[in-house]
């Protein structure tokens, strides 16, 4: 990886002063470090800049926070930091790196190496690595066409192209009074119906650049399924690992693999689930 | 029917920083209006302002300012304020420690805020010239909220955790009357036990200077006759910037808790003059209205009323219209209540204007003496008849109307009672 980029080989006297009075209240390593940068493009200096421009905007009993913490310390859990004081942050880097954030980029950004790391991939131009996402059972409730009590997605956490979801088998689900009576057991169509509703959930939520606009979560469907194999039968107590990896998306078919676990144990797998889906008008 | 007593007061104000200063100079009748650092230049239409003491707000970022080492504030507060906003913090920390509230009694659903302030146009000026310099991502996030009307509501509510009503009033000059008249009646109305009324002005320059060209301002070099109400040779008024604070509470509430108490507010009044954006009715039909109205309310007669702080701003269409007001309402035979605007000595507060002259009505009745219409050398004829107060008189009044008047002709009248005891 570079650490050094190319940049104007000195700044203007002006855009210094102005740069000067923008980290006045940051300590006196910021500045040079931004010099630095600035100056030679040496990317090695960017990490005192974010902290020095983090540190700045904290509360005076969190900065000893930021010192000795080290790098997981959290931005807004730890540091008190909300959204706003973000935004004043990320102003204030993209004035003294010469960059330019966009706001939804941010959202992902946890802790102090993430910020740290995210902004090291802006200045170099290169792609910030993918920062999993965690949704809740609210999460997803206000965005999923399906719904209680046909919802079989209580968590779920997205990765770049794979999606993991929870689903705890409680026992009063309505259709386990049937199947079967007296002995309920979780229906394998149902384990079909809950990783198809995870793959809806992954490509309502996916950023890939083959999906050209919004889609619509009404126009969702199940199209087809291949390769279906179960491997045990849950009860109530059981906790479900779903899991749906995106083999491919071309409008107006979108492709996963499938798969379930339960602990350590394999409960099913389906080759291919694929989804039809449209824009939204 | 709920009775509401004053139990706290907090000044962030150009006669003083606290209760003590305050009470002294308006005794004394020292006011504390200044040649202005800022006008003292070429072009300047105006010479003389009255701002706050012991204060730098000057730079355009919070963190420069200046302001007395007792007040503490998180810097996550002290970034999302214009100036008024500062001094209505201290102001209103002041006030709950002036009335002995701990945190539980100002933080619970039985405690509201009310306030009043027109903005910071010179922070608004100052965000958007950022704005179309830099771009508006590139903006400060708290630039919009610190400095528009709302901006004390905003701020308050969260540093001091308000969980009762909450509301701002913007009604020009009589905002802070409407502010805590409307507090009165959440308490009456057994809706809150305990309002906390604020009022603030930034009083800088930007603030101060659209006035000028509304031809408003006295032109005055001579801070000490700058402002000078029902003078015939008044000018204009003054502005002043800063902050009141008042505490109201249910009266049983009050002395449950053992506060001081320093005295009622009877209640009030307003009505409109329907007359014209800016000027006055030229009869005072308005500000007449709401006195009979605010008497009216609280079931006390003419003779009764002992005092009248007027609205008086020192500028010639708005003492004239009150002076025949006041008239109207009391006669014409000098047996009327003692009559003094306090404007002569801290200046037009604007937005804050009428909590301002409220608090020093309370001082003044607690404190057992009538503040005079100080700087007037020559009576308005307009007043014959009226019994206009030219030194402190060393008596309490009893009942005490305080007078504010806005653009628009929106006219507040406050009662305010001695508190027995």
């Amino acid at each position: 990886m570079p650490t050094v980029v190319k940049k104007e080989p000195t700044l203007s006297p002006e855009i210094e002063a102005d740069l000067r009075e923008s980290l006045k209240r940051c300590s006196p390593g910021t500045m040079e470090a931004v010099l630095s940068y600035r100056n030679t493009g040496d990317t090695r200096a960017i990490p005192a800049v974010v902290m020095g421009i983090i540190e700045r905007f904290l509360e005076p009993e969190n900065r000893p926070k930021l010192k000795h913490a080290g790098n997981d310390v959290l931005l807004v859990e730890d540091l008190g930091l909300d959204s706003l004081l973000m935004v004043e942050i990320i102003i204030l880097v993209e004035e003294t790196l010469d960059i330019s954030i966009p706001n939804e980029e941010m959202r992902e950004l946890r802790t102090v190496n993430d910020l740290k790391e995210f902004i090291d991939c802006k200045v170099k131009g290169i792609k910030p690595p993918y920062k999993p996402r965690h949704l809740s059972v609210q999460d997803i409730a206000a965005f999923m066409p399906h719904q209680d009590p046909f919802l079989f997605v209580q968590e779920a956490t997205l990765y770049e192209d794979e999606c993991e979801g929870l689903y705890e088998i409680r026992g009063d689900e309505f259709f386990l009074e049937g199947h079967f009576k007296g002995k309920p057991i979780f229906p394998a169509s149902l384990m079909i119906e809950a990783l198809g509703q995870l793959a809806v959930l992954q490509l309502l939520k996916s950023k890939r650049p083959e999906i050209e606009n919004l889609i619509d979560p009404q126009k969702v469907y199940f199209a087809s399924c291949d390769g279906v194999r179960c491997h045990k039968v849950c009860v109530p107590g059981d906790s479900l690992t779903l899991k749906t990896k995106l083999k491919r998306i071309r409008f107006p078919l979108a492709s996963f693999e499938g798969r379930i676990m339960a602990g350590s144990e394999k409960v099913a797998f389906a080759e291919d689930i694929t989804l039809a889906f449209d824009y939204a008008k | 029917m709920r009775k509401v007593v004053v139990t706290g007061l907090g000044f962030i104000t150009c006669i003083g920083n606290d209760q003590a200063t305050v009470s002294e100079n308006l005794r004394e009748l020292r006011h504390g209006i200044e040649l202005y650092p800022p006008f003292q230049k070429e072009g300047m239409p105006v010479k003389v302002a009255a701002p706050v003491k012991e204060f730098n707000t000057e730079s355009k970022n919070p963190e420069d300012w200046n302001f007395p080492s007792q007040y503490k504030m998180r810097l996550e507060t002290l970034r999302g304020l214009a100036p008024q906003g500062l001094y209505a913090y201290c102001a209103l920390t002041q006030a709950v420690e002036d009335a002995g509230l701990s945190e539980e009694e100002v933080s619970n659903l039985q405690t509201g805020l009310h306030t009043a302030s027109a903005g910071s146009p010179g922070t608004m000026y100052h965000h958007l010239k950022r704005m179309f310099k830099v771009g508006v991502m590139r903006c400060s996030p708290m630039g919009m909220v610190s400095s528009i009307a709302g901006t004390l509501n905003f701020s308050l509510v969260a540093s001091f955790k308000i969980k009762g009503s909450s509301a701002g009033f913007v009604s020009a000059c009589a905002s802070s009357g409407h502010a805590m008249g409307f507090a009165y009646d959440e308490i009456v109305l057994n809706r809150q036990d305990r309002m906390l009324v604020v009022g603030a002005e930034d009083g800088d320059i930007v603030s101060i200077l659209p006035f000028a060209g509304m031809r408003a301002l006295s032109p005055s070099e001579d801070p000490d006759k700058a402002s000078r109400p029902f003078d015939k040779d008044r000018d204009g008024f003054v502005v002043t910037g800063g902050s009141v604070a008042v505490i109201l509470e249910e009266e049983g509430i009050a002395r449950k808790r053992g506060a001081r108490i320093y005295s009622e507010l009877l209640g009030w009044g307003q009505a409109s003059d329907g007359h014209h954006v800016v000027i006055p009715h030229p009869e005072g039909a308005g500000v007449e209205a709401a006195m009979h109205n605010a008497l009216k309310a609280v079931g006390v007669s003419t003779e009764a009323v002992d005092y009248v702080n007027a609205h008086a701003p020192s500028t010639w269409h708005g003492d004239l219209a009150e002076a025949i007001a006041l008239k109207n309402v009391f006669g014409v035979n000098n047996n009327g209540p003692a009559i003094s605007s306090t404007k002569a000595l801290t200046g037009h507060g604007l937005s804050f204007g009428s909590i301002l002259e409220a608090s020093l009505c309370i001082i003044a009745i607690n404190e057992g003496f009538t503040p005079g219409s100080a700087h007037i050398e020559t009576t308005d004829p307009v007043t014959k008849g009226l019994n206009i107060l030219l030194e402190t008189r060393e008596k309490a009044p009893e009942i005490v109307l305080s007078n504010s008047s806005g653009f628009g002709g929106s006219n507040v009248t406050l009662v305010f009672k001695k508190y027995p005891g």
